[in-house]
């Protein structure tokens, strides 16, 4: 994960414009040149192709898109997906850190590995883990039938559950993390002081501590969700048709079909409405704690 | 948190282009990485001139003696595992001893990956193995026009052989089944394979418009397989609803062996040699049936541009003549294309080709790639529905 490194900003030199910059920031150097070539550049020339692929295709591909069925139910169902996956990371995630959060400190590095250690496995093996464990002759349903509480299997996978099962998991360390970092640095005092003042501790949590905690809920719901409008594998696996996500789409166009003009204009379209998601997100929470809470991770 | 010194506006700007860069970082899935392997070099020096009379036609020294230029290193890129191998044992390796040429290998062949070096000019791959989808006058933008000159297209199968791609083995898009889940009954054709009262139980299918889907689905529904093209796509919608919340998709072979073996499905449009595979290589109790197969092949196209083009043209005359076109069939259930070929009398039942009869499907490639989006179109509003 490219985490944004140290703040540069302590005994520096001031620019114009506010801006301040001091002589290591030249180590960014080597990596702002290989996003420019191996990044940028690649995304400008897509964007072009999405508009010059057939010549003179100008918005035809973009029309195309937009006039079939497919296309846009996917672009959808990738939104939904993707939303309902963030709340489930969310109600679980939220709870778990907090649990972290109250736990000696050798309790909450245990619990931490236990978060991480999935995390550092691939994600298609622990997509596959998900289908064994899932399919209608897997884990669960050979157990629940050989103890003779079902005679049919369950529908466990090739639906939205299976789906929203896998991604959850293979998201949560990214909705845990920032979540931690944030109540970490809430001071107990605080609750403290407000049971002094009379709160029940219910009380105190809820307008105290979780207000305090919002910028790491804005951290990891904007990062579980942008990260899962990606997914591409795990629902093909784990989900039926009705589970497409739009990256399988796109994968479709340019290594099936061989449209890329086609193809790029549908990575682009899922670019634009994923940063008008995020600008949407801006104005809602401040995107500055969002990296608040992550520079404290690196 | 020590307040900024940055304005808002720009923090709040760089942060959305940050978590967009960060979000396309992590997002990919897996992308098939070009992998060369196995290099096969002669193990012995090139046979020196052929033997036959200077009177012989050169098309027989094409399949008895090819020769090629020296040093000729020739990159053959087909869809590696089981069936690469084959290829490689019967086809790459002998001609390498008979000509000197040394062969590298891709185990990714895609049609992308033709398109993409043909673009941007760097061809490396020389002999490419394709699916039926590609290689017609559709791709003619990517492809060198194969040399019939020395290819044998006269003993080719009919309809099998196209300016732009010859067709190397055979196979067949078949009703794979379970014996031990079908009660006693064999499922005759596609109709027993729609019928879930009959035979209960979840069906495999291929993940791909022009993969079998809508052609079974018509058969199934009582078209005759001669009568298939062009298909009616809203027939065959309609029957597939009848069976669409059992059907699981498969998106490559390996899966669908998988499927099967595993007993996740009843019965499964499989290509024969998966079946095979499940039922020989996996012990699993599966069987195929014949009846309204459809027969199809995979193809050899030559890349455009290719700086080995002469090199490659013979290689594939060699690899369809009657003598070695049946060599891979020793290995893996996959028969020839060429009619006088072969295949050894033990293998013949498993093949496609051997198991063709009055019920025998074909696919219409050139009406498929003429609608390829139309029916894709069609087929994603129907399964994403």
């Amino acid at each position: 994960m490219p985490l944004t490194g140290p703040s540069a900003g302590r005994s520096s030199r001031r620019l114009r414009g506010g801006w301040t910059i001091n002589r290591w920031a030249w180590l960014a150097f080597p990596t702002i040149a290989l996003l420019v070539v191996f990044f940028l550049a690649p995304l400008v020339l897509m964007s072009l192709r999405s508009i010059t692929d057939p010549p003179n295709a100008g918005l035809a591909n973009y029309r195309t898109f937009f006039v079939s069925e497919a296309d846009v139910r996917v672009l959808a169902n990738t939104f939904y997906i993707a939303a309902i996956s963030t709340v489930v990371c969310l109600v679980i995630g939220y709870p778990y850190a907090y649990l972290m959060n109250i736990v000696p400190p050798r309790m909450a590095g245990v619990l931490l590995i236990v978060v991480l250690v999935p995390f550092w496995s691939s994600l298609l093996v622990r997509t596959f883990a998900w289908e064994v464990i899932l399919r209608d002759t897997g884990v669960i349903n050979s157990l629940l039938i050989s103890w003779g509480l079902i005679s049919q299997p369950l529908s466990l996978i090739r639906n939205t559950l299976g789906v929203i099962l896998g991604m959850s998991q293979i998201l949560l360390p990214f909705m845990v993390l920032p979540l931690f970092a944030v109540m970490r640095r809430i001071d107990p005092e605080y609750t403290r002081a407000a049971a002094n003042l009379g709160a029940p501790p219910a009380a105190a949590f809820r307008r105290i501590f979780v207000p305090l905690s919002l910028p790491g809920v804005a951290a990891g719901t904007l990062l579980v969700f942008v990260l899962a409008l990606g997914f591409y594998i795990t629902p093909t696996i784990l989900g039926s048709p009705r589970e497409t996500m739009i990256s399988r789409f796109i994968a479709d166009q340019v290594q099936q079909r061989l449209d890329w003009g086609l193809g790029s204009a549908m990575a682009v379209i899922l670019m634009v409405v994923t940063f008008i998601a995020l600008v949407l997100a801006s104005r809602v929470v401040r995107l500055r704690d969002v990296f608040g809470a992550l520079e404290d991770e690196s | 948190m020590a307040p900024p010194t940055r304005p808002a506006g720009i923090t709040r700007a760089a942060t959305i282009v940050v978590i967009a860069l960060l979000f396309s970082a992590c997002s990919g899935g897996t992308s098939p990485s070009p992998s060369t392997v196995a290099t096969i070099a002669p193990t012995t020096a090139p046979s020196s001139l052929p033997t036959t009379a200077p009177s012989a036609s050169v098309a027989a020294d094409v399949c008895t003696a090819p020769t090629a230029k020296a040093g000729t290193t020739l990159t053959f890129a087909s869809y590696g595992g089981v069936y690469q191998k084959a290829q490689r044992q019967a086809w790459l390796e002998p001609y390498a001893k008979l000509t000197g040429v040394t062969f590298t290998e891709s185990e990714d062949s895609a049609n992308a990956t033709i398109k993409a070096q043909v673009e941007t000019g760097q061809v490396t791959w020389d002999v490419v193995d394709v699916g039926n989808d590609f290689g017609l006058d559709a791709n003619k933008d990517v492809l060198e026009p194969l040399d019939y000159s020395i290819i044998h297209k006269d003993e080719i199968l009919p309809g099998f052989a196209a300016p732009y791609r010859v067709a190397d083995i055979t196979y067949g898009v078949v009703l794979a089944y379970r014996t031990d889940k079908v009660g006693g009954q064999v499922p005759q054709g596609w109709a027993d394979f729609f019928d879930l009262k009959k035979f209960p139980g979840k069906r495999g299918m291929y993940d791909y418009s022009a993969g079998g889907i809508f052609e079974v689905a018509l058969m199934a529904d009582g078209v005759a397989p001669k009568d298939l093209y062009p298909l009616d796509i809203p027939r065959a919608i309609k029957k597939l609803d009848t069976i669409k919340d059992q059907l699981v998709f498969w998106p490559g072979g390996a899966k669908s062996q998988e499927l099967i073996g595993s007993g996740e499905v009843t019965m499964s449009l499989m290509w024969n040699g998966r079946a095979w595979s499940a039922k020989n290589l996996d012990s699993k109790p599966v069987a195929i049936q014949w009846n309204q197969q459809l027969l199809t092949s995979d193809y050899f196209v030559v890349p455009k541009g290719t700086p080995n083009k002469d090199e490659a043209m013979k290689f594939i005359a060699w690899a369809t003549c009657a003598q070695n076109n049946a060599g891979p069939s020793q290995f893996i259930p996959y028969g020839p294309t060429n009619k006088n070929s072969k295949p050894q009398a033990d293998k013949v039942p498993d093949l496609a080709v051997s198991n063709v009869n009055g019920t025998t499907a074909y696919f219409d490639d050139q009406w498929l790639v003429d609608n390829a989006k139309a029916i894709d179109d069609a087929y994603n509003a129907w399964k994403t529905k």
